[in-house]
């Protein structure tokens, strides 16, 4: 059973490991390629546990012909202070 | 002082870092007052005999959240230099990649991961060192919390500049809570409607105008606050699917708590009679076991649209915790998914998630009912208590 729903633009983008990620519970990082987004995955996993999370996002924003600059978690943040 | 669960970057303190199934001891670090886990680092508050208080971190390091000016994992507990040596530390805080440090004087310093504004210092940057928050001014911070994206500072009244030996206590009505962070699942309370930018600058905290509050808890995308009186309040993500609390909720209970841990879908809650209460405990203790029917039964309700309008905090999902009858509980402590407490005749018990080793029960199993750890057979259980501490998927024993 899937741990939590998670948007992507939630999740960060994590140029080390080339995929975005969500923290796991138990202190690594669930984790998605953007080719596994393009291929419609919706399956984040966490590399050192059971668990893994839904990831919520719409296909179409993966792309080839729009997804240079998608970064998810790390979009430019909205300051509304 | 004892650790185990999960152990890879460096966050139980041992030599060799990898997951620990049972408690494994750490000897020669000063007495400790008080231990803060995140996602996999921790601080120690320490109080070596005859000198200062000092601060020590270990674990996972990569975004500056042990303080030391570099970005790597270190196993070893490494003491923490603070700018000046006038500043003294009391009380330290860890979320999940991020750090906050209370001095004796009043103010907050943050450290560590800054992406979703969680240092408040105005910007989203990260800091490896100690960085103290400008905006608060004078003002005199009494507790703080750090949450998986946020941060929470308790202000009781006071001025730091005329604190430090006539600061009252017990100024009804002065109380205030600030935050900052990530606010999306209402975490900061600082607004009845949902809000989705982050704040990297510190919020007031809506709706605790009057309330005389003793201390603050975040974990997750959980906050809440503890009153002189014994209520709690709580806010952000609701707890067994519920929907989220965009504004602090005083949870409706007769009961006295005293002492309160948050993981990040659960609540712990210690009455002044010693037992033990659980907000969000439908999944505890369940997450690898999908053969439990009431898993499937969990599932449904929160995946259901009408579950939002039965969101109102009720006595009903206040759920005692089983198995603890004749045992009177002194300590609690919540990691991510897993629970830790000490009884009055010093056992150490856990539940709740174990595939890490985080129950310290020799195997990788969950556990739905407190179990009781075993320390080897030198512990002399009847003087002085441990008191527990739990990382995201670890945990600390510590007496």
């Amino acid at each position: 059973m899937s741990y939590d729903d998670v948007e992507i633009e939630d999740m960060e983008w994590n140029e080390e490991l080339g995929a975005f990620t969500y923290p796991c519970p138990c202190g690594d990082l669930f984790q998605i390629t953007k080719e596994e987004l393009k291929l419609g995955e919706e399956i984040a996993r966490c590399p050192s546990c059971s668990l893994y999370i839904t990831v919520i996002y719409n296909m179409d924003d993966f792309n080839d012909s729009n997804n240079t600059n998608n970064k998810g978690g790390l979009q430019p943040p909205i300051s509304v202070a | 002082m004892w650790c185990w669960g999960a152990g890879t970057d460096g966050q139980l303190a041992l030599a060799n870092p990898q997951d620990q199934h049972l408690p494994q001891p750490l000897p020669s670090l000063p007495p400790i007052s008080q231990l803060a886990c995140g996602g996999a680092h921790v601080i120690a508050l320490t109080k070596p005999p005859n000198k200062p208080p000092q601060i020590l971190t270990w674990g996972r390091g990569a975004t500056g959240q042990l303080g030391h000016a570099h970005l790597l994992n270190s196993p070893s507990p490494t003491p923490l230099p603070l700018h000046s040596s006038a500043i003294t530390i009391s009380r330290v805080a860890a979320g999940w990649n991020h750090s906050a440090f209370l001095s004796h004087s009043g103010a907050v310093f943050t450290c560590g991961d800054g992406s979703f504004g969680q240092l408040g210092h105005g910007d989203f940057q990260s800091h490896s060192r100690p960085l103290q928050i400008s905006s608060f001014g004078d003002k005199f911070a009494a507790h703080i919390a750090c949450g998986m994206r946020h941060s929470l500072v308790l202000f009781r009244g006071g001025m730091r500049n005329s604190a430090l030996a006539c600061f009252s206590l017990s100024e009804l009505g002065c109380c205030s809570v600030y935050g900052f962070g990530s606010g999306k699942r209402g975490q900061l309370g600082v607004s009845k409607d949902k809000v989705r930018g982050l704040f990297n600058v510190p919020q007031l905290t809506l709706g605790l105008d009057g309330l005389d509050a003793t201390a603050v808890f975040a974990n997750g995308d959980h906050s809440a606050v503890l009153t002189v009186d014994g209520h709690l309040y709580t806010w952000g993500r609701g707890f067994n699917g519920a929907s989220d609390a965009n504004l602090p909720r005083l949870l409706p209970s007769r009961l006295k708590f005293t002492q309160v841990a948050l993981g990040w879908n659960h609540a712990l809650l210690l009455t002044d009679e010693g037992e033990v209460y659980m907000l969000g405990g439908d999944r505890h203790g369940m997450l690898t076991d999908p053969q439990k029917p009431t898993l499937e039964q969990s599932s449904s309700i929160q995946s259901s649209p009408c579950q939002a309008s039965s969101s109102n905090a009720s006595e009903s999902e206040l759920e005692r915790v089983p198995g603890l009858i004749g045992r009177k509980v002194v300590n609690i402590a919540a990691g991510a998914e897993h629970s830790a407490l000490v009884t009055e005749n010093g056992e150490v018990m856990t539940w709740g998630w174990g595939e890490h080793g985080q129950l310290g029960l020799g195997n990788t199993e969950d556990q739905r009912n407190p179990q009781v750890v075993e320390f080897g057979n030198k512990v002399d259980k009847y003087h002085n208590h441990y008191r527990v501490f739990c990382g995201s998927g670890f945990t600390f024993a510590v007496k």
